[in-house]
C-alpha cells in the first residue's frame, strides 16, 4: 500500500515538475488506450467483418466502405445506412484470399506527404502503410454471365470469411491459390 | 516570416496547384472522351462479349485477373462503340447477332509496390502487358493488339488495371472494324434490350 502511495506521489511529482513532457505524455498515454481498446475488442462475427468493396459486386458501389455478412444462404454488403446488395453463396465459383500492403491516409495524406520539406514525405510514406487481405468472388448471375468482386479486408479476416463461405456451399477451385508473396522478377509469357 | 516557412508555404501552395490543374484537366479529357458527340462514334452495329482474361504462363493473382476483367467491361461499356457488351457465359449471347467476343492473355507482369513507390518515386511499378483479340464467333481475329498498363507514381497497383483497361477500350475505339455481315437489325432479341446501365 505504502508502496502504491509512493509511487503515485513520484508520478505527480514528475507531473507537475515537468510541464514540458505534459502534451507527449498525454499522446503516449492516448495512444496506449487506442492500442489497449483495439486488442481488447473480441474479433468481429465471421459472418460480419468491415471491408472496402474494390470492384465488382453487382449493385455496390466502387471503393465503398460496409459490412459484408454471411446470412442464410446469402453474401451481404451493406454501406451504413443504404440498402444491401445480395448474392446467393451457391452461385459462387471461387473465393480467393490475397494479400496486398498500401499507403493509408488517402490524398490528404498524399499531399501532406509531397509538401513535406527536405524528403520528409518518403520517411513517412516508409511507415505509414498496411498489410489487407483481399477477399476476390467468382460468381454467375441469373444468365450465366461470369462476374468477379474484389474486397479489401483486415489482415487475418479474409481466410475466414473464406471458410464460412465455403462451409456455406461456395465452390472453390484449389488450383487458384494465390502466390502469397509478390516477387520483384518479371514474369512474361511471351514466346522466346 | 522564416525563410524556410515562406518556401515550404510556397512549396506547398504549387504542389495544390500543380495537382489541381492535373486533376481538371484530366477529369475535362475524360469528359470530352466519355461525351458521345465528341468523337465520330457510329452507329453500334456490333456486339460485345468480354471474355475471362487468360492468365497464361504468368503467375498473377486472381484478383488483377478479376479487376483486368470487370475493368474491361467498365472502360469498353463507356466508349459508345458496342450495342451490347456481354459477360463471359452470357446465355444471352447466343441470341445476338453481329458478337464480337473480346479474349485477353495476359504476357507480361511486373508486380510493383506502392510503399517503394511513395519513398523512390522511381522503382517499385506495377507493369501489366496483355494481348488482346476481338474474334467473331467462328474464331477469325478482327483486331489484335498487346496493350499495356502501368501505375509508376500514384495510386495502388490495382490501378494497373484500370489504366490497362482504359487503353484496351481506347485502341479498340481507335481502331476501324469491319462491317458486320448481317444488318445490325436483323435478329432483334429480348437480351438486345437491355441497357447498359449497370456498367
Amino acid at each position: 500500500m505504502d508502496c502504491t502511495i509512493a509511487t503515485w506521489n513520484h508520478i505527480i511529482y514528475f507531473w507537475r515538475s515537468r510541464p514540458s513532457l505534459r502534451l507527449p505524455l498525454l499522446l503516449l498515454l492516448s495512444c496506449a488506450a487506442g492500442f489497449a481498446q483495439n486488442a481488447s475488442q473480441p474479433i468481429s462475427s465471421p459472418l460480419s467483418v468491415r471491408t472496402t468493396h474494390i470492384l465488382g459486386f453487382e449493385g455496390a458501389e466502387s471503393n465503398a466502405g460496409g459490412t459484408l455478412s454471411i446470412q442464410e444462404n446469402s453474401l451481404q454488403f451493406q454501406r451504413n445506412g443504404k440498402a444491401a446488395v445480395r448474392l446467393q453463396i451457391a452461385s459462387v465459383q471461387d473465393v480467393c484470399v490475397g494479400e496486398q500492403s498500401k499507403q493509408v491516409g488517402g490524398l490528404p495524406m498524399t499531399l501532406g506527404k509531397a509538401a513535406a520539406p527536405y524528403g520528409g514525405g518518403r520517411v513517412v510514406s516508409l511507415f505509414a502503410h498496411k498489410k489487407y487481405d483481399t477477399l476476390t468472388l467468382e460468381y454467375v448471375d441469373t444468365d450465366g454471365g461470369f462476374h468477379g468482386a474484389i474486397f479489401q479486408l483486415n489482415k487475418g479476416q479474409g481466410e475466414v470469411l473464406r471458410s464460412a463461405l465455403v462451409a456455406k456451399g461456395a465452390h472453390v477451385s484449389e488450383s487458384h491459390d494465390p502466390p502469397k508473396q509478390q516477387g520483384t522478377v518479371e514474369v512474361s509469357d511471351e514466346p522466346k | 516570416m522564416n525563410p524556410n516557412k515562406r518556401i515550404s508555404c510556397h512549396a506547398f501552395v504549387l504542389v495544390i496547384v500543380t495537382v489541381t490543374i492535373a486533376l481538371s484537366s484530366q477529369a475535362s479529357a475524360q469528359a470530352s472522351a466519355s461525351s458521345p458527340g465528341s468523337q465520330d462514334a457510329p452507329a453500334a452495329p456490333w456486339n460485345l462479349q468480354v471474355d475471362k482474361v487468360d492468365a497464361g504462363n504468368v503467375v498473377l493473382e486472381p484478383a488483377f485477373q478479376i479487376a483486368i476483367y470487370e475493368n474491361l467491361l467498365v472502360e469498353l461499356g463507356k466508349t459508345k462503340r458496342f450495342k451490347q457488351v456481354l459477360r463471359d457465359g452470357d446465355h444471352n449471347a447466343s441470341d445476338v447477332a453481329n458478337l464480337l467476343i473480346l479474349k485477353t492473355t495476359v504476357q507480361k507482369y511486373t508486380p510493383g509496390s506502392e510503399t517503394r513507390r511513395a519513398v523512390t518515386t522511381v522503382s517499385g511499378a506495377t507493369k501489366l502487358s496483355v494481348r488482346s483479340q476481338l474474334c467473331r464467333r467462328d474464331g477469325q481475329v478482327v483486331l489484335e493488339r498487346t496493350i499495356n498498363g502501368n501505375v509508376r507514381f500514384m495510386g495502388s497497383n490495382l490501378r494497373a488495371t484500370h489504366n490497362l483497361a482504359r487503353n484496351v477500350a481506347k485502341a479498340i475505339k481507335q481502331a476501324s472494324l469491319p462491317q458486320p455481315s448481317g444488318s445490325p437489325t436483323e435478329r432483334p432479341t429480348l437480351s438486345e434490350q437491355r441497357s447498359l446501365s449497370s456498367f
